[in-house]
């Protein structure tokens, strides 16, 4: 685990401390041991949140979304580069020895946010999030001097592959030759796989599990684009024969670091979450104040601004919780992986809700393809399950605090 | 203790400060080893007789004494009333500390003396009141309590019908006050009054405190659904109260209410997360390996805790930096009732028979108290429907009933 203690050590003097306070008994009873002030938005970041919501609102409302999606790689690459270079966007949480801008992953929390709230098509979560912090975990330094500056500059989009559990990932295998290694397997439910510059994905090696980047026009490399239940967030199918890569890391890493990477895309989903919950809530009370029926709004019924003040409390707790996952990927290490799952279940139930009501208190409108509404709905749905159920993380939390259940670590790469 | 320059000293210096007082007066709280011996009491309201109230008050009153005799009570209150001047959010730094000592666990009556009934005397009295009120009162010498919900008036609180007329110098009150808590121990009665029957019912209010020995006060138990008798009845009958004693302008008495209501939401962040930890130990030490969906159960109620704690660290951080607590403050009642009720679901799946019929295990039917009590917590304090419709209204700005308040 020597990658991740890299990682672990930047974090912050307290690290030691809260790693002994961690244990599942302390977890049960406790279960929080971070800063407050980590849960609240500094100045700085309440200014940063203005600035790319209005970039989102300006150029990525409910048509040009639809528009965006139907790109070929499922966003507007002359977007993502404005985003990347005008913004500086993408390497908001990238050292600056790589290119970045050395910020927090609270900050890049702030723009997810931001970006959830507008279902932003543009590949953050698979390039700014998993592929950027996979190369961080494994303590690469080549490598991530090979990608991350273009990472940062939105000329190079990555992906990990090898995130969605036991059916994504199959037969795969690497070996070393004389040229270098040369890797064998077939990945499914990769973000942007059929268009990523550079897959990274794990693969089986003697050693263990190593983690490996696959070129995207590799010979022997074949993609295909699937079929998706949320067109703003596209994946792919990769099937690898006999492909050049490089390895990443030590040989028997691969696992340690998708399990750091997942748990810190689950912190970045959910921050994401809470934007679109936002956003479905706000539209709502917007809509119920303005419709009438029966000579008055919809929204003075009792009937209806009770269930958006149901919506209210699980937005807050859900907000709560995302800010704890992303202050703990920043300063509590030890609390992540309990911090990621309690989130990533906090979160997705929060927007199933949202968008649930999102639809219901729109009437008739709401179920139309023209309103947004089902857009949030195919949004909700897929990020559910994208990083484990939430079932399968209530068993993850179960075994982490102690009451039984079963680990999720790891798993998704060595299933 | 060094300090910033402005009198307040740095949180972690605060708190190592707090662990080191707490040390040298308290043992720390016993850990996982004491699973299965000591108190197994997850009661959510005391059932408790006269004598065993007075017994326990008494204890706390002990613990509270030292605190504010040692420097570490009244953090926020100005150091006039015997105060240290700090923030808002110290006495929550302060809080964190204290959970890790073995210290009497406070009874309903203290939290409404010295977070509800104090901070709106610091807010609305007079200095004279200031000077006489808040001393005896933070240093729970003198314990307050609410006289607020009428028979009459419950969730709609401002229809409340409790006379207080004018007679000389002073008042004269009459009415009849239910689910006061603490009653029998309080010496003062913060009480919402009718001074003016004729203008709309949100401007004819004030309140008063009222001496609770003063003739005419008269105390009955009411027994609550757990059996035990947490709650009173209050006859005011003819009580003469000096125009001192009234807190704030006459015809204000709303807006006072409004901010021992607002104190009152703020102070029930916390609610049930300890029981929600006793059930979560239970669920860890049961002598067989849990049900899928028991462990599922118990894996939500723990995420459930975990963002309620989160919310509540929110709020603390959202005080620390000099802001007003916004809606993550307002949603913590109907959070905090939630986490009650599924702590019961989880502890009669993990129980079963053993929660309708006591074997004597250490435990198990002491959960009966959780059962029954939990339910309290959603009518007490504005219940879950007026908590829903604060929010809908006031935070989300949803148009109002059109008919409400029309008839007054």
């Amino acid at each position: 685990m020597s990658t991740i203690a890299v990682r672990a050590e930047a974090g912050d003097a307290g690290a030691d401390r809260r790693a002994e306070a961690a244990g599942p008994e302390a977890m049960r009873r406790r279960g929080i041991d971070v800063d407050p002030a980590l849960l609240t938005l500094t100045s700085e970041q309440e200014e940063l949140r203005g600035i790319v919501a209005d970039f989102v609102a300006e150029l990525s409302g409910p048509d040009d979304v639809r528009r965006h999606a139907a790109f070929p790689g499922g966003y507007d690459p002359a977007l993502w580069r404005r985003l990347a270079r005008e913004l500086g966007l993408a390497g908001i949480a990238i050292p600056a020895e790589y290119g970045g801008a050395g910020g927090s992953f609270t900050d890049l929390a702030v723009v997810l946010q931001e970006a959830g709230r507008g279902l932003l098509c543009a590949p953050l979560l698979s390039t700014v999030v998993l592929a950027t912090s996979a190369l961080l975990a494994s303590g690469d330094e080549r490598t991530c001097r090979q990608y991350l500056p273009g990472i940062a500059d939105g000329s190079v989009v990555a992906t990990l592959a090898g995130t969605a559990g036991r059916a994504g990932s199959s037969d795969t295998g690497a070996r070393r030759e004389a040229a270098g290694w040369r890797v064998d397997g077939t990945y499914d439910f990769v973000l942007h796989g059929a268009t990523a510059d550079v897959v990274l994905l794990p693969a089986q090696t003697e050693e263990g599990l190593g983690l490996f980047a696959v070129d995207g026009n590799a010979p022997g490399l074949a993609r295909s684009a699937r079929t998706v239940l949320d067109p703003t967030r596209p994946q792919a199918a990769l099937r690898l024969a006999d492909v050049p890569a490089t390895l990443v890391g030590p040989p028997d890493e691969g696992a340690a670091i998708v399990d750091l990477a997942l748990d810190i895309g689950r912190a970045a989903l959910a921050a994401e979450q809470v934007g679109a919950v936002e956003h479905a809530l706000h539209a709502c009370v917007a809509f119920v104040s303005h419709r009438h029926q029966f000579g008055r709004p919809i929204g003075s019924f009792q009937a209806v601004k009770h269930r958006l003040a149901d919506l209210l409390v699980e937005l807050e707790g859900a907000r709560s919780a995302a800010r704890y996952a992303a202050a703990c990927v920043d300063a509590a290490p030890a609390e992540l992986p309990v911090a990621a799952s309690v989130a990533h279940v906090a979160c997705s139930e929060a927007l199933e809700l949202a968008a649930r009501e999102y639809v219901q208190l729109h009437g008739g409108i709401g179920f139309t393809w023209e309103h947004p509404a089902h857009l949030y709905v195919r949004r909700a749905r897929a990020d559910a399950v994208l990083f484990g159920t939430i079932g399968r993380h209530r068993a993850r939390l179960a075994a982490l605090i102690g009451i039984g259940g079963r680990e999720l670590e790891g798993d998704a790469a060595r299933d | 203790m060094t300090d910033t320059g402005s009198g307040v000293p740095p949180p972690e210096e605060f708190r190592a400060e707090a662990r080191r007082w707490l040390a040298s007066v308290a043992a720390p709280r016993a850990d996982a080893a004491a699973w299965g011996t000591g108190t197994d009491s997850v009661a959510v309201f005391e059932n408790w007789s006269p004598e065993e109230e007075r017994e326990h008050t008494d204890r706390i009153r002990g613990w509270e004494r030292l605190r504010y005799d040692s420097g570490w009570g009244a953090l926020a209150f100005s150091p006039d009333v015997g105060g240290r001047g700090l923030p808002g959010h110290y006495e929550h730094l302060y809080r964190s500390e204290e959970a890790a000592f073995e210290v009497p666990r406070r009874t309903e009556v203290f939290p409404v003396t010295q977070q509800l009934i104090a901070p709106a005397i610091a807010i609305w009295g007079t200095p004279e009141q200031q000077t006489r009120w808040l001393p005896p009162m933070l240093r729970t010498d003198e314990l307050a309590c609410q006289l607020f919900s009428e028979t009459e008036a419950g969730s709609d609180l401002a229809s409340v019908r409790t006379r207080a007329a004018r007679d000389g110098d002073g008042w004269r009150l009459s009415g009849h006050k239910v689910w006061t808590s603490g009653a029998r121990v309080a010496t003062w009665g913060a009480a919402v009054c009718r001074t003016d029957p004729d203008v709309p019912k949100h401007a004819g209010i004030t309140v008063f405190l009222v001496r609770m020995d003063a003739p005419g006060v008269t105390i009955r138990p009411i027994r609550q659904m757990t059996g035990g008798e947490s709650f009173n009845e209050v006859y005011l009958d003819d009580v003469v109260v000096p125009d001192g004693d009234r807190l704030g302008p006459v015809g204000q008495g709303w807006r006072v209410t409004q901010t021992i209501l607002a104190a009152e939401r703020l102070d029930s962040g916390t609610l049930g997360l300890d029981n929600a930890a006793a059930a979560l130990e239970l669920a860890a030490h049961l002598d067989r390996p849990l049900s899928g969906a028991e462990r599922d159960r118990a894996a939500q109620l723990f995420v459930r805790t975990v963002v309620q704690r989160a919310l509540g660290l929110r709020v603390t951080a959202t005080l620390a930096a000099g802001r007003q607590p916004g809606p993550e403050a307002s949603v913590g009642k109907l959070h905090a009732t939630r986490t009650l009720r599924e702590t019961t679901d989880l502890v009669a799946e993990l129980l079963g028979p053993q929660l309708t019929a006591d074997t004597g295990a250490w435990g198990t039917f002491a959960w009966t108290e959780h059962l029954l009590g939990a339910p309290g917590y959603s009518i007490a304090g504005g219940t879950d429907e007026i908590q829903r419709t604060i929010l809908a209204e006031r935070v989300l700005g949803l148009p109002r009933e059109p008919a409400r308040g029309a008839a007054s």
